[in-house]
């Protein structure tokens, strides 16, 4: 069985001896029943959490533009407006849903839910920690590109099926803007596959380590040029600014969700939002540690050890250790790209092409095969160890 | 247990949306029935651990294929005008008798061979266990550069081909 949250949680005597009493009492074994609830219970915690997110997302984009534009920003409901986002979804489900009348009304209905499905299928294998991770696949990130792209299918049936325009168009431009910027972040992922030996998140967090010489993001040049190339890519991929292009509101007034309102409206925004949040996590784990924490403090031995806590304790200490360094790395991730989009200016679509297909894709198999022949030549090792080797080399000759 | 609950939702899915995708009149959404088909096939890949194969239908199918076929439905407008300017639907019975009778025939032997093949594997079928969980992706990928490598190389020639070949009808002639 691959590591689970209930694998996890399954190591502890208290599990067990809860296991033993409630399968005593029910007088059948509970092993299943009781793994099943604790992953109902992860997976509605974590989409409810991916969803405050979402909306704390909307928060923070208002704030921040506010910040770089020197407004205010919302501070009228709850302290600094932090409320806002729920007074937001209150006026959403307030409004008339309202559906074209020359609509197709099974697309129009199905493509907001197509949305937020594919986003929150993501999260299942989001590396939180090494515990709270929902499922560790041991194909972990090919499952995140193939539910990932169910966006792209939503985004596109939501333009098609308002029967607009400005919808067409916006909905057009985002199949064919995600369709494109897969290809060199594909390409950006794999080299990471390449240089980590396996695809699960765990097994890509677990090479690196917790400071940063050690990340993926300085492991070589060839992946320091592939972080920004994936990081591009996930801006592209994620309809945001400077590549927001299918909601450009200067020209389709608000892209594919122009026909849309009330919580219709509000599923489109919340998937946008979610999806920056787990496409930043993602690119936190492939390049920047993700849940390491520095001096192997995430494993808990240093507290059972040294300061003799007890063995429950001190593992969860350090399971919340790294849950505050992966959304530590995320937050931060999730800043620069509200920052980017109130500072650079939207790109014309054809430039938007240009930049994915004689750009980026090139970079991107150039640094693919950098990694292979690194790989090949170094043994895999990061570039300060074949540096200092180097150096201890030649001042051996001296 | 849960493997059997599995199987139920995606065959359910898949069997559910194969009708749907020939019972519905408009294209559109004949397309996401195909999609909800494609899905449940890959639920059918992981009741039998193939989660490679899974993962690649996703991103295939859901994230290439289906898209495409509906930019081709939209850009060729496949969705519209049923009915002609007498109120007479478009879309042709399909088929008449000679086609179903040669439908009927090429069926018929076509089950006969394949019954046939799988005959002499049925009849010694025992049901196991399934295997282990272990990971697909490093025998598949052994695979692939050792025994099947002509396969693989085949297949990229394939694949470039249809790259070129893309690139040749889309770059702008000269003329």
């Amino acid at each position: 069985m691959n590591n689970t949250i209930v694998s996890y949680l399954s190591q502890f005597e208290g599990h067990q001896k809860f296991l033993a009493v409630a399968s005593e009492f029910l007088g059948f074994d509970v092993t299943a029943l009781v793994g099943f609830v604790i992953f109902f219970t992860a997976c509605f915690i974590l989409v409810n959490v991916a969803a405050a997110i979402g909306g704390l997302g909307t928060y923070a984009e208002r704030k921040i533009s506010a910040d770089i534009q020197m407004r205010q920003g919302p501070n009228r409901v709850g302290p600094y407006g932090l409320l806002q986002f729920l007074a937001d979804g209150v006026k959403m489900i307030l409004k008339e849903d309202v559906v074209p009348a020359q609509a197709d009304k099974f697309l129009f209905n199905i493509a907001p839910l197509l949305a937020l499905s594919g986003v929150f299928a993501t999260l299942a294998v989001l590396p939180l920690s090494s515990g709270f991770i929902l499922t560790d696949l041991n194909i972990g990130i090919f499952y995140l590109l193939g539910v990932g792209s169910v966006v792209g299918v939503a985004i596109f049936v939501g333009g098609y099926a308002s029967n607009s325009k400005w919808s067409l168009l916006g909905g057009m431009r985002g199949a064919s803007q995600i369709i494109s910027y897969e290809v060199p972040v594909t390409m950006s992922i794999i080299s990471i596959v390449l240089l980590s030996g396996g695809m699960s998140l765990v097994t890509v967090t677990e090479s690196q380590g917790g400071l940063p010489h050690q990340w993926f993001i300085l492991h070589n040049p060839f992946t320091f040029i592939g972080f920004f190339v994936m990081f591009i890519g996930t801006l592209a991929e994620a309809n945001r600014a400077p590549f927001d292009l299918p909601e450009a509101e200067s020209e389709l007034v608000s892209g594919y969700h122009t026909e849309y309102t009330g919580m219709k409206f509000a599923f489109f925004a919340l998937a946008e939002y979610a999806e920056v949040f787990v496409l930043c996590g993602i690119v936190s784990a492939l390049y920047l540690g993700g849940y390491k924490v520095p001096m192997d403090l995430g494993n808990g031995v240093f507290f059972v050890e040294n300061l003799g806590l007890p063995a429950v304790i001190g593992k969860n200490i350090g399971q919340l250790l790294q849950l505050g360094a992966f959304f530590t790395k995320t937050f931060l991730l999730y800043y620069v790209v509200i920052w980017i989009r109130w500072t650079l200016p939207r790109m014309r679509v054809d430039d938007l092409m240009t930049l994915c297909w004689k750009y980026l894709t090139p970079i991107s198999l150039f640094n693919l095969i950098g990694c292979a022949i690194w790989v090949y030549f170094f043994e895999n090792q990061s570039m300060w160890s074949v540096i200092f080797k180097a150096g201890a080399a030649g001042a051996g000759h001296h | 247990m849960f493997e059997n609950i599995l199987f139920f939702i995606s065959s359910f899915l898949v069997l559910g949306g194969a009708t749907m995708v020939v019972l519905s009149k408009n294209l559109m959404h004949a397309c996401i029935f195909l999609l909800f088909t494609l899905f449940g096939v890959a639920g059918l890949y992981l009741t039998l651990g193939a989660d490679f194969l899974a993962a690649a239908q996703l991103v295939v199918y859901a994230g290439g294929v289906v898209i495409l076929m509906l930019f081709g439905i939209m850009l060729t407008g496949g969705t519209e005008n049923k009915e002609n300017r007498f109120g007479i639907e478009k879309i042709p019975g399909m088929g008449s008798v000679k086609t179903y009778i040669v439908a009927g025939v090429s069926i018929l032997f076509i089950a006969t061979v394949v019954l046939k093949i799988i005959a002499n594997y049925m009849r010694h079928y025992q049901q196991t266990d399934l295997p282990e969980y272990m990971t697909t992706v490093e025998r598949i990928g052994h695979s692939l550069l050792t025994d099947h490598i002509l396969a693989f190389e085949i297949s990229s020639i394939l694949l470039l081909g249809a790259l070129i070949g893309a690139a040749m009808i889309a770059r702008p002639r000269k003329s």
